[in-house]
């Protein structure tokens, strides 16, 4: 299982979660249930790159931080 | 040890770097202050300038009376922002609400922290302050700064933000409090490129780790603070600005168990200098304690009528674990018994010091009372050597991570989760093994729990052979 994999599994999650800002653990659990070896950090790792590339934003609170797809629900400054 | 940055570092030089010239810096008087009227009317903020301390709104005033005489091309943020700050502020005690929104889509390109969006829910009547959004920035070590830096830092901020700022957060970075969208990625460049300071953590990161004075001006320092402060944030630069956590986490570093940066309180992994060995004990000195020729603490508590010292009164009983004594005029310490709590060496530091054994301590959970209360870090590590590169302490680190991310709910922190999977679980993924001075409460309850490994024959019975002994 490559990087390229997780990214797929975490984008399809991403677009069609009922939610659209999602916890890491979240998108972790999504990649297990397809991989159950991954590794988390290997999971970290093809969300930074999804997040570098611009695919995917960070949504914080302040408090806590969420990951969402670009281009769904709030991604832009309100 | 002297300092060996990891990139190389600049020589900030204010006059080359400053942006505002002396009369724009000095151009209002006091007089003008006294009768200066922002145009919100804010009873209640007034009010607060009333008490004995300084107040924030007397400074906020000041800054905005400052901005209104400034050139508008002088500022890229409105001039109006600060008396709008506070205009918001009064109809928020009105109201009894805040109004601001909380949280959002704003960052720093390829960070997941650092920045915290901040709307106003009142733009129309308090347009100065519709995006007014923070920046943490990470803290040197120790908080030294010169003032070199801290101008060039005030002339950047009163250029592309509100000029208001914390000196510093509770977590301890400095805040910049109030900029709009636009400003963020150009203050985070100048931060990072100019004056070479990074942003600090929030959301579910690795937050901004903060340490004590320690060995740059304090003799109690049983570790090298700031070594290890300015290590771990470098080495672990990935989970302080790419969230996957699943919450906050805080790492903080006191010297001694005096613990000037309260890590004991404030975070979920404390690290307390402490020493293995005996406390040193200079006898001629503790005579001269005792016949009034040193002064108890240094003479902190001096002019005050509390007679002649007295070494039995005010460092042998106040000894938490009663394991001091004086024997014909000796002074004498059973070190199995005493918990390093620094009592005694406070009191007489000319007689008494750590020993040379030195490492840290570490603890583990503290929070603040959202859920189930305050916390304070459960003692866990009782001693562990603590020299660079640390390889033995980011081991411990990342197992904990492992468990947390493993096992941890979305928003509980690593206290919550020891609670409820009981401290003997987390015992098993620190590899330590359980010590009376792990429980805090009760300290005499009778039950233990078994684990079943630990069990001959393991939990599980043969009923049948059990009822051919013991009818119904
Ligand atoms: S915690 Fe201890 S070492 Fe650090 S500044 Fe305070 S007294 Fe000194
Ligand atoms: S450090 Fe505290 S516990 Fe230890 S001997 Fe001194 S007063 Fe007692």
């Amino acid at each position: 299982m490559s990087t390229e994999d997780y990214k797929q599994v975490i984008l399809d999650h991403a677009t069609n979660s009922k939610k659209t800002k999602l916890y890491f653990s979240d998108l972790k659990k999504a990649v297990q249930k397809q991989y159950p070896d991954a590794k988390t950090r290997m999971v970290k790792q093809a969300a930074t790159e999804l997040i570098n590339d611009g695919t995917m934003i960070y949504y914080s609170t302040g408090s806590t931080t969420m990951y969402g797809l670009k281009g769904r629900g709030i991604t832009e400054d309100q | 040890m002297a300092f060996e940055p990891k990139e190389e570092q600049k020589t900030i030089n204010y006059e080359e770097a400053r942006i505002y010239s002396q009369e724009e810096l000095s151009n209002y008087t006091e007089e003008e202050l006294k009768n200066y009227k922002i145009k919100h009317d804010v009873p209640d903020l007034d009010d607060l300038e009333k008490g004995p301390w300084p107040s924030f709104v007397t400074d906020a005033k000041r800054e905005d009376l400052h901005r209104k005489k400034l050139n508008d091309e002088r500022l890229l943020i409105s001039k109006n922002c600060v008396e709008d700050l506070l205009g918001q502020l009064q109809l928020s005690f009105d109201h009894g609400e805040t109004h601001w929104k909380h949280g959002g889509i704003v960052g720093v390109f390829g960070y997941g922290g650092g920045v915290i969006g901040r709307y106003s829910d009142v733009q129309e009547d308090f347009p100065g302050v519709a995006s007014f959004h923070t920046l943490r920035v990470n803290q040197a070590a120790s908080k030294f700064y010169d003032t070199n830096y801290l101008r060039t830092l005030c002339d950047m901020w009163e250029y592309r933000g509100s000029g208001l700022l914390n000196m510093h957060g509770s977590t301890g970075d400095i805040i910049l409090l109030g900029t709009t969208t636009e400003q963020l990625e150009p203050v985070f460049h100048e931060m990072t490129h100019e004056l070479q300071q990074d942003l600090g953590g929030s959301g579910s990161n690795l937050r901004t780790p903060s340490c004590c004075i320690g060995k740059a001006r304090c003799e109690w320092s049983c570790i090298d603070t700031q070594d290890m402060c300015y290590e771990l944030t470098q080495f672990y630069q990935d989970e302080l600005h790419r969230p996957m956590f699943p919450y906050k986490f805080k790492f903080k570093f006191d010297g001694c168990p005096n613990g000037c940066v309260a890590s004991i309180a404030r975070s979920d992994m404390s690290f307390i200098g402490t020493w293995k060995d005996n406390i040193k004990i200079d006898q001629d000195k503790v005579k001269a304690y005792i016949n009034g020729e040193a002064q108890p603490n240094a003479g902190s508590h001096n002019g005050r009528d509390w007679g002649k010292f007295d070494i039995q009164k005010e460092v042998i009983d106040r000894c938490p674990t009663g394991c001091m004594s004086l024997e014909n005029g000796e002074l004498k310490i059973d070190n199995e018994n005493c918990n390093r709590c620094m009592h005694c060496i406070n009191v007489m530091p000319q007689a008494l010091r750590p020993g040379d054994d030195k490492g840290v301590t570490i603890l583990f959970g503290a929070k603040a009372p959202i859920l189930e209360g305050a916390q304070m870090s459960v003692m866990t590590i009782p001693f562990m050597k603590a020299e660079p590169p640390y390889d033995n302490i980011k081991d411990v680190i990342e197992n904990v991570w492992d468990w947390w991310m493993e096992e941890g709910k979305n928003r509980e922190r690593l206290g919550e989760l020891i609670q409820r999977k009981t401290l003997q679980e987390f015992l098993k993924v620190v590899g330590v093994p359980a010590a009376p001075q792990m429980v805090t409460a009760p300290r005499a309850n009778p039950y233990i729990f078994w684990k079943e490994e630990d069990v001959p024959g393991g939990f599980e019975r043969d009923v049948e052979d059990y009822r051919s002994r013991h009818k119904r």
